[in-house]
């Protein structure tokens, strides 16, 4: 019934698919009024909402099918509404705050492996000391540094005998 | 036991000797010395014997009676000595006989408690062996156990030590930008696992 989507790369985590939802909303909102105004043919325009480059892209990437309309624009809210809703959600938790580069790399990694529309939450905790862990719902994927430190900490002792 | 009897027997016959000995002799000492008046019958002495006569058979009468008695208490003196000799003898013989019996029971008895005693020691030095062998085996078991134990107790605080001093010292030099490769590669390697976990949770 509805196109598929492309989130933009830096729209990682639901928090950034509801900043996303929040600027389509105050632009279709704009976007309404301006036509509004023009069917009337009234001169006086209202300023365009300042976007983000991410929502910039969305609303390119959303006007190659068909041309902007209100109509279309609220189908976007709605198919963001439904992604908030219904995307997998994975959390990744690193030993430190994460860049925009890392965040991207693993971002792009889970769409083009996992599913095309899922989100990710970053954490950080430096206990971990390196290596990601994954929270979905109940499950949990450690492959940290230190879940494999605590794994092989029977083997230290023979390595110090061997030293 | 036949011994016995026949001891028993021989004392009977020379204790019913002494006893018809001495029954004669005393008869003869009480006819001697008590004669008993025969009664006189009034008419019927007619001879009358002259005094000096009469006192000669008295005389003879009576050296016959201390010849007879002398005699006869010869006679038990050497019987009387005779069975005290063979008494003496037989006892000695009983008395020997009873020693040697009673040694020899004794001695008997005696090596048989003496093998007994022996046994005894034997089987008790025996179990003395095996349970100081069993001792030393529990013992060994349990230093060993305890030397593992220990050295397994060491094992886990080095360990320990170890994971928190590289967990103290790691986590204040973290470069997110040296393990993007590491966690492309753990994602990668765990592509699968990770797709089933959120396919089986969603």
């Amino acid at each position: 019934m509805k196109a598929r989507l492309q989130l933009p790369d830096d729209v990682t985590s639901v928090q950034d698919l509801m900043t996303l939802m929040i600027e389509v909303r105050e632009f279709t909102k704009w976007f309404s009024h301006n036509a509004i105004l023009k069917r009337v043919g009234s001169k006086k325009k209202s300023d365009r909402p300042a976007l983000s480059p991410g929502a910039t892209e969305l609303l390119h990437a959303w006007e190659k099918d068909e041309p902007l309309s209100v109509r279309r624009l609220d189908e976007l809210t709605d198919l963001l509404n439904l992604y908030k809703n219904t995307a997998p959600t994975l959390t990744i938790t690193l030993a430190a705050p994460p860049t925009n580069d890392i965040k991207q790399t693993l971002t792009n990694w889970c769409r083009a492996n996992i599913a095309p529309n899922i989100m990710i939450a970053f954490g950080f905790n430096a206990t971990i000391l390196g290596g990601l862990v994954i929270h979905h719902k109940s499950r949990i994927f450690d492959w940290s540094f230190r879940r494999q430190l605590l794994a092989e900490r029977e083997k230290f002792p023979e390595v110090l005998r061997r030293v | 036991m036949t011994g016995i009897t026949f001891l028993q027997l021989f004392l009977l016959i020379n204790v019913f000797i002494i006893g018809a000995l001495s029954t004669t002799a005393i008869r003869h000492a009480w006819a001697h010395f008590r004669p008993q008046k025969k009664v006189e019958k009034p008419a019927a002495q007619t001879l009358h014997l002259p005094q000096e006569l009469k006192e000669q058979m008295l005389d003879k009468a009576q050296r016959d009676f201390e010849k007879v008695l002398t005699h006869a208490a010869s006679e038990l003196q050497d019987d009387l000595t005779k069975t005290a000799t063979e008494l003496n003898g037989q006892l000695e013989k009983l008395g020997a006989q009873v020693v040697t019996s009673e040694t020899q029971r004794y001695q008997t008895m005696l090596e048989s408690l003496r093998t007994q005693v022996q046994t005894v020691i034997t089987t008790a030095q025996t179990d003395i062996q095996d349970h100081q062998t069993d001792l030393k085996t529990k013992l060994n078991e349990k230093v060993a156990a305890e030397q593992q134990r220990l050295v397994g107790q060491i094992d886990t605080k080095l360990a320990d030590a170890v994971t928190s001093f590289l967990a103290e010292s790691l986590q204040h030099n973290v470069d997110l930008g040296a393990q993007t490769p590491y966690m492309i590669a753990m994602l990668e390697e765990h592509k699968a696992e990770l797709i089933k976990g959120i396919t089986d949770e969603s």
